[in-house]
């Protein structure tokens, strides 16, 4: 307990001493979880919309003639050999035909005069739903129509193929916001407690000589690193909370964000983020602390 | 401090050769032993290596050669924990005081109480205690750079003891005193040698051993002589 309260009375007195530095690291910290909260929730969300899409997507190829049982055996085989497929469907031209008639509903008389094969068959291809998979779409679709006996190949539209390198786009991002953060923490936590340890070095180096233990010496920098790490974390979560409730608020209704739901982080997500900060702001602090302790 | 009894051994040097850069030979070949319980006087001019000595006994710089024991541990040894344990429980009035000059006299001497926990209450009464005994009770809230040499070296002595060390060291306690403080500063560490705590006094004021019982060695260019065998044990 006498521990715990020697830790806290350290820790008050380096908040006193350095509280316009330590005041800036919360600012970057917290500026650094925001940058890059913000870009994983415009990440996640893409995600979820690319999921939405992705059910929709498959790749229609269209054939020269109906394929025999084994042409469709060495088809089936030549397309599992670019990716994994969710499925692969046969079409074949009467099928064509029938659905042709079903989707006209009460014009199908039009078909009346047409043969029952002047549709080509096709094979239905449903790529994985996953990320990779669908964003290599146009790859794919060029392969299938080098696949012999194919006449073209259709897929879903453009901006499927665009959407998907804007989220690799953002993926990237991402990655780069996530750096940032890591050294922002890491790196401004350490400098700030290296100038508290500059400021006091005469103090610590006497608690040294007098007896005072590591841990006595290292625990409330330590403690000071999780704050920062805790409380610059919980801002930046709570400002972007605050921007994103704004967005809504704002762009509630019948428009371009109402097509796509947008949905904040998990609980989960929140807690991961907020953890994985403070412990990058204890690792600044520790590894300050040991180049001193070391000395 | 286990196993050091009345008569146990506080202090064991073994031919210790301290040596600075490039080539000051501070100490040569120096062999001490100081019981525990005694009040020991090292005497020896300035620049004669008495800083030098007591700094090795509390681990501040290393020996060139030779053996140092503390309660029986070598103290050049010790890492860590144990010698931060180690200590604690030895008490340093470092030559040039070593005070927080933005902190107050009350939190300068608190400090060495501090670092092994005690209790807040303690280390206030104790404080006020030491300050009453070394006529510094006025000054219990005056920061320590705004004191005279005199009043900042009794603040260095009164954290020297606060924690009731077993050994206690100090360098030139007296030099920057009049004869009545010097005299309440002798009182002192009279009573913590009383106590059972041993000391270390280096010093050049004779006026402090001229009339003590207790041993006295004198150390001249290096090397350690006796001057006068304790009377008491
Ligand atoms: N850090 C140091 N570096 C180099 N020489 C030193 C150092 N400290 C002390 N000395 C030298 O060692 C000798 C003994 O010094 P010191 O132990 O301070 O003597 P005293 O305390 O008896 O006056 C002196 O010649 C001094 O110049
Ligand atoms: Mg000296």
């Amino acid at each position: 307990m006498s521990f715990w309260f020697a830790v806290l009375r350290q820790a008050g007195r380096n908040l006193r001493q350095t509280w316009p530095s330590q005041f800036m690291t919360l600012l970057t910290v917290s500026l650094s979880v925001l940058i890059f909260a913000f870009f994983f929730l415009v990440y996640n969300n893409m995600l979820n919309v690319g999921d939405k899409l992705g059910d929709d997507l498959r790749l229609i190829v269209y054939l020269e003639e109906e394929p025999g049982p084994e042409m469709q055996a060495q088809l089936k085989r030549k397309i599992l050999a670019f990716d994994e497929v969710d499925e692969i469907r046969f079409i074949s031209k009467t099928d064509a035909y029938q659905r042709f008639s079903e989707q006209l509903g009460e014009n199908r008389d039009v078909l009346d005069d047409m043969p029952q094969d002047f549709l080509p068959a096709s094979v239905e291809v449903v790529p994985l739903k996953n990320l990779s998979s669908l964003s290599q779409v146009k790859n794919f679709s060029d392969y299938l129509s080098k696949l012999p006996g194919t006449i073209k190949v259709q897929y879903g539209q453009d901006w499927i193929e665009r959407f998907y390198y804007f989220t690799r786009l953002l993926s990237i991002i991402v990655l780069l916001s996530g750096g940032l953060l890591i050294l922002t923490s890491v790196f401004m936590v350490s400098y700030t407690i290296r100038l508290t340890i500059l400021g006091r070095q005469a103090e610590l180096e006497l608690l040294k000589l007098v007896g005072a233990t590591n841990n006595y010496i290292r625990t409330p920098f330590l403690l000071e690193g999780l704050l920062q790490g805790l409380i610059g974390s919980t801002a930046g979560i709570l400002s972007l909370y605050g921007l994103f409730h704004w967005v809504e608020l704002k762009f509630a209704g019948p428009g371009i964000l109402s097509i796509f739901e947008f949905t904040f982080f998990h609980p989960q997500t929140v807690v991961t983020i907020i953890a994985i900060s403070i412990v990058l702001c204890a690792v600044g602090s520790y590894s300050s602390m040991q180049k001193f302790l070391r000395i | 401090m286990t196993g050091h009894g009345e008569n146990g051994t506080m202090i064991e040097m073994i031919k210790v050769t301290k040596t600075y850069p490039p080539d000051v030979k501070a100490l040569s070949d120096v062999s001490l032993s100081i019981t525990t319980g005694e009040m020991f006087f090292l005497i020896g001019m300035s620049g004669a290596g008495k800083t030098t000595l007591l700094k090795l006994l509390c681990n501040m710089e290393t020996p060139s050669n030779g053996l140092i024991e503390v309660a029986g541990k070598d103290i050049h040894r010790v890492k860590g924990r144990h010698l931060a344990r180690l200590r604690q429980k030895i008490g340093v009035a470092y030559q040039d005081f070593k005070l927080l000059t933005d902190r107050t006299v009350a939190e300068n001497v608190a400090i060495s109480m501090e670092v092994s926990y005690k209790k807040p209450q303690l280390i206030k009464k104790r404080v006020k205690d030491l300050l009453e005994q070394l006529a510094l009770s006025d000054k219990h809230n005056t920061v320590t750079g705004e004191l005279s040499r005199g009043e900042q070296q009794r603040v260095a002595l009164a954290r020297a003891v606060a924690n009731s060390p077993t050994l206690i060291l100090v360098d030139e306690p007296t030099g920057n005193l009049d004869a009545g403080t010097t005299e309440k500063v002798m009182q002192l560490l009279t009573k913590c040698n009383n106590s059972g705590a041993t000391v270390v006094i280096a010093t050049h004021d004779h006026s402090i051993y001229r009339n003590t019982h207790h041993r006295i060695m004198e150390l001249r260019y290096g090397k350690l002589h006796l001057v006068r065998e304790g009377m008491v044990s």
